[in-house]
Formats: C-alpha cells, sequence, structure tokens
C-alpha cells in the first residue's frame, strides 16, 4: 500500500476547519494557558507545580480534545466513512493526530512562556515533551475509540487529568506504601525526573533511561489504540 | 458474464438471533440488483458484511473475486462506492468541504464536486453547512460523495427513503446512466416501485431468508393469469379472463363504446411479495 500525504493533509485540513467553528473545543485549549497565567507568574513556582501545570495541558489538549475529536467522529458515523476510503490506518492515525498534535505543541509552549519556565537542558526536555505529547494524543485516541460519545468522553478524562496531573504530590506517600512505587515509571513522573536532572545540570546521558521509559509508554499505548480501533471498526 | 459479488450460504447471527439464514446469490457485472424487504430482514446486514464492516458468522462472501475482508486494500476501496445511514457527513463543515475531504481521500479532482452536485439535483448548494440541510438533502449529498471518484460498485442502502418524488425520479435517472457507463449497483428498498423501475433483479428477503429471486418482469409474468380487468361507462368493473370467451367479450363492450380503460391482472412487486412471504412490506 501506497502512503499518501495528501490523504493525511485532507484530514488535517477538515479538522482544522471543523475544531474552529466548535466553541466545546476551543474553550478547553485557553484553559490550560490561564491555569499557566494563574500559578507559575512570578518565576518562582517549583518544578512540581510546573509540571502539573503543563500536564494538564498535555491531558487537556492531547487527550481531551483528541478523545473529543475521535469520539464525535464515532459518534456521528464520520469515522466509519474514513475507514471505507482509500485511507489506510496510518494515514487516518497521523491525520488524526496531527491537529491535536499541533494544538498540544503550541498549548504547551505558551504555557511553558508564561510560566517563565527554564528547562536546564533544552534539547532533552524538548525531546521528552514532544513524546509525552505523542504518548498523551495515543491516550486520548484510545479513549475516543472506547467512549461511546464526547460527553462520556469528558467523564473519562476527570480521572485521567488527576492521575496525570496531580499524582507527582502523591511521591511522599511512595516511601510509606511500596506497592505504589509503580507511580514512578508512569510518562509525568518520568518527565518530571527528567525536568529535575536538567535542571540539576546533567546531560543525556543521565536522562537516557527517562526518555526510553516514555518511548515504552508511546509505543504501548500507540499499539492499543491500533488494535482497538481494528476492533472497533469490523463489528462482530 | 463476470459475477461482482458473490454470496454463499451466509448465515449471521446476532448472539442467539439469526439474522440471516443461508442467503447465496450473485451480482453480475452491470447490473442493478435489488434486495428487497421488510424492515428489520437483513438488507442492512448484509451490505455491512459485503462492505466489511462486520463478520460474517459463516458462509463466504466475496466482491470482485475477493474475500470480502481482503477489501481494506486501497484499490478495491476506489472501486467502491457505499451509501448507508452509518457513513454521514460532516455537520459543522459545508457541502463543498465535505466533498473535498472525499476528492482528497479518493485521490478525484475537486471538479468533480459540481458534476456531482448537479447529479443529485443540487448544483449551486455547495457553500451551505450541512447541519442546516434538510434530511432529503442529506441524503443527496451522501449519494454524491459516493459518486464522486466513479466507483464501479455502488452499495447504497435504501438511497431514496427520503426524497420527494421529483428528486426520486432525478436519482432514478441518474443511477439508469450509471448503469449504461457499466457501474454494478446492489441497492436495498422496500419500495417495489422502485424496484420495479431500476432493478434488473430482484431477491425478496424475509426473516433473513432470500424467499423469490429472478428479473422483475419474469416474476409479473409468471403470475399472471393473462385476464383483463375492464371498466364499463355504466360504471361496472369486470374481468374477462384469457381466451376466445373473454375476446368475444371485450370485442363487444369494445364495438358498443361501452370501455373506459383496460388494465392487465398482473400482479405487481408487491403482491408477489404478499403472496410468497405472507406478510406486507414496511
Ligand atoms: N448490531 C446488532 N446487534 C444485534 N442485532 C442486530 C444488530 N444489527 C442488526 N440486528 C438485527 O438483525 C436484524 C436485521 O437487521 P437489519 O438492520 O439488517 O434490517 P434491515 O432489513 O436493514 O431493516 P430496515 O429496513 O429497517 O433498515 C434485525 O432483527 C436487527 O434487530
Ligand atoms: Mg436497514
Amino acid at each position: 500500500m501506497t502512503f499518501s500525504m495528501k490523504r493525511v493533509t485532507a484530514i488535517l485540513q477538515k479538522d482544522y476547519k471543523d475544531i474552529s467553528r466548535n466553541l466545546y473545543v476551543t474553550t478547553t485549549l485557553v484553559l490550560p494557558l490561564i491555569m499557566a497565567v494563574i500559578f507559575g507568574r512570578d518565576g518562582k513556582s517549583t518544578l512540581e507545580l510546573i509540571y502539573m501545570i503543563i500536564n494538564m495541558g498535555l491531558v487537556l489538549v492531547g487527550t481531551y480534545v483528541q478523545a473529543s475529536l475521535i469520539a464525535e467522529e464515532k459518534e456521528k458515523n464520520t469515522l466509519r466513512g474514513l475507514m471505507l476510503s482509500p485511507a489506510s490506518t496510518l494515514e487516518i492515525f497521523l491525520g488524526k493526530n496531527l491537529l491535536s498534535f499541533i494544538a498540544t505543541a503550541v498549548i504547551v509552549t505558551g504555557s511553558i512562556l508564561l510560566m517563565n519556565y527554564n528547562p536546564g537542558h533544552v534539547p532533552a526536555v524538548v525531546i521528552a515533551l514532544v513524546l509525552s505529547a505523542i504518548f498523551y494524543l495515543g491516550l486520548g485516541t484510545l479513549i475516543g475509540l472506547m467512549t461511546k460519545s464526547v460527553v462520556e468522553a469528558s467523564v473519562i478524562i476527570v480521572p485521567v487529568m488527576f492521575v496525570f496531573s496531580f499524582i507527582s504530590f502523591m511521591k511522599p506517600f511512595m516511601e510509606k506504601y511500596p506497592i505504589l512505587t509503580f507511580i514512578e515509571y508512569l510518562p509525568n513522573m518520568q518527565m518530571l525526573d527528567l525536568a529535575a536532572q536538567a535542571q540539576a545540570g546533567t546531560g543525556f546521558g543521565d536522562v537516557g533511561s527517562n526518555l526510553l521509559i516514555i518511548v515504552g509508554w508511546v509505543v504501548f499505548i500507540h499499539i492499543l489504540a491500533v488494535y482497538v480501533y481494528k476492533k472497533r471498526m469490523v463489528e462482530e | 458474464m463476470e459475477n461482482v459479488i458473490e454470496v454463499n450460504a451466509l448465515e449471521k447471527f446476532f448472539s442467539k438471533e439469526r439474522a440471516l439464514k443461508n442467503v447465496s446469490f450473485s451480482v453480475k457485472k452491470g447490473e442493478i440488483f435489488g434486495f428487497l424487504g421488510p424492515s428489520g430482514s437483513g438488507k442492512t446486514t448484509t451490505i455491512k458484511i459485503l462492505t466489511a464492516q462486520l463478520k460474517p458468522t459463516s458462509g463466504s462472501t466475496s466482491v470482485f473475486g475477493v474475500p470480502t475482508h481482503q477489501l481494506s486494500k486501497e484499490k478495491y476501496r476506489k472501486k467502491i462506492g457505499i451509501v448507508t445511514d452509518n457513513t454521514a457527513l460532516y455537520a459543522r463543515l459545508s457541502v463543498y468541504d465535505n466533498l473535498k475531504l472525499y476528492c482528497d481521500l479518493y485521490d478525484v479532482p475537486e471538479s468533480r464536486i459540481y458534476e456531482v452536485l448537479s447529479m443529485v439535483n443540487l448544483a449551486g448548494e455547495n457553500k451551505k453547512i450541512v447541519s442546516k440541510l434538510s434530511r432529503g438533502m442529506l441524503q443527496r449529498i451522501t449519494l454524491a460523495r459516493a459518486f464522486l471518484h466513479e466507483p464501479e460498485l455502488l452499495f447504497l442502502d435504501e438511497p431514496t427513503s427520503a426524497l420527494d418524488p421529483v428528486n426520486t425520479k432525478h436519482i432514478y435517472e441518474g443511477l439508469m446512466r450509471l448503469k449504461e457507463k457499466g457501474t454494478t449497483i446492489f441497492l436495498t428498498t422496500h419500495d417495489m416501485n422502485e424496484a420495479e423501475i431500476l432493478c434488473d433483479r430482484v431477491a425478496f428477503l424475509n426473516n433473513g431468508e432470500i424467499q423469490l429471486l429472478d428479473a422483475p418482469k419474469k416474476l409479473r409474468q409468471q403470475r399472471s393469469d393473462a385476464s383483463l380487468t375492464v371498466e364499463l361507462t355504466d360504471g361496472r368493473t369486470i374481468v374477462l379472463p384469457k381466451g376466445p370467451a373473454g375476446a368475444q367479450r371485450l370485442f363487444d363492450h369494445m364495438n358498443a363504446n361501452e370501455i373506459i380503460s383496460v388494465y392487465s391482472n398482473q400482479p405487481t412487486l408487491g403482491d408477489i411479495f404478499v403472496e410468497v412471504t405472507g406478510r406486507n412490506l414496511v
């Protein structure tokens, strides 16, 4: 099968036109920026707080907007048309992720600037953020595919938001309850760990394991999303 | 002649409920094949299986000579057009933007948009936002979208159910023109008149079973007793049997200038459906 960038950009263009007329989504986009202004203006925020805001942006835009886009396509029976077209699964997935990815990049960059956050090792942090964004998009796709409607997706997003934005504050409990050590391996915790090391002035070599774990999450979540997509699109 | 669709001993169960029972038929290249049946008889289920949206429980189905589960390949998708109620339009986008997306997906020039819109009698409506359209207009845009890439095979699930008579006729003419160009059409309907006008062959589906399959004309002729119904000027309606006795009476009435009209007593497809299945359509 030949890969067609034309089909990918066609889906992106369609999403862009669609989203610009969707008040629901456009208001969601400003929320992380407002949070950044409220919490991070003085530039004295702790790394935990900064990453709480960054993760909020990643979840709200990467996961929630993506989940809404997918859930709406499913709810309104438009995804079926894409599936029945010559577009391959890869083209559909790329096309359906691109807009949310661009939006996530813009919003997260915006909130970082608003908070005056200065990551110590910029390339490492940028790579980790990009990989994280791709993970959150995959999670969004998955939620969109597994829920029946946009409303249902908005309900599911609340616990997801909690896990990825606030769980870093659970760290003190980890020493008390060893069972919670798995939290450390969540992508947002890896991100935070990496950021802390970058701030302390370490190099690429030291954050390799963090990046690798995040890559693992990226691969895992997207394989799962493609699997669920294929399963959902052919009824039993 | 080459078969475009082949279905053999197809069965479909939804948990314990049997939606299709031992369905077998084939559709020849270039014909309009009608799947007729009342609501819940399994028409949409059949289309979903034939377009690889639903897994059959057993039996074999092939389209263009390949098993339907292999239809996901790009080259087959480009040859197929589908209109069902589970392939909707983007409500916030204009008619044009909806069709443009499909032009790009199917690698068709945008100039096709105007051609297909006039095929469905909606030329000039390209700027309208889809959410503002009536049900009949939506149905016609969905048809236009399926025509964009000039597919060799069209699956149409009750394509005129929301249309007024004028637009229905326009669509019929369009479909006949596609047929003349060699397009194969698999059409479901519960409108017997539609089947009569469009279809080369029809299958009667009832409770998931094909109960009769033939050309509409043949079905009617087989069941005709060749008698005539005659309306007379004195208000009476009489039935004349075939043969010399009937002919003599027809001659007499005609000779006396007493005849208003003469009808053939051939059953309609609807009559035959009721006779075969013991139930009414709709
Ligand atoms: N996903 C499903 N799960 C369970 N049962 C189903 C499902 N889809 C269809 N059925 C059942 O299968 C039977 C056939 O349904 P189908 O939609 O094919 O009918 P139809 O001939 O298209 O009817 P209509 O004219 O109303 O569109 C019905 O009894 C229906 O309830
Ligand atoms: Mg149906």
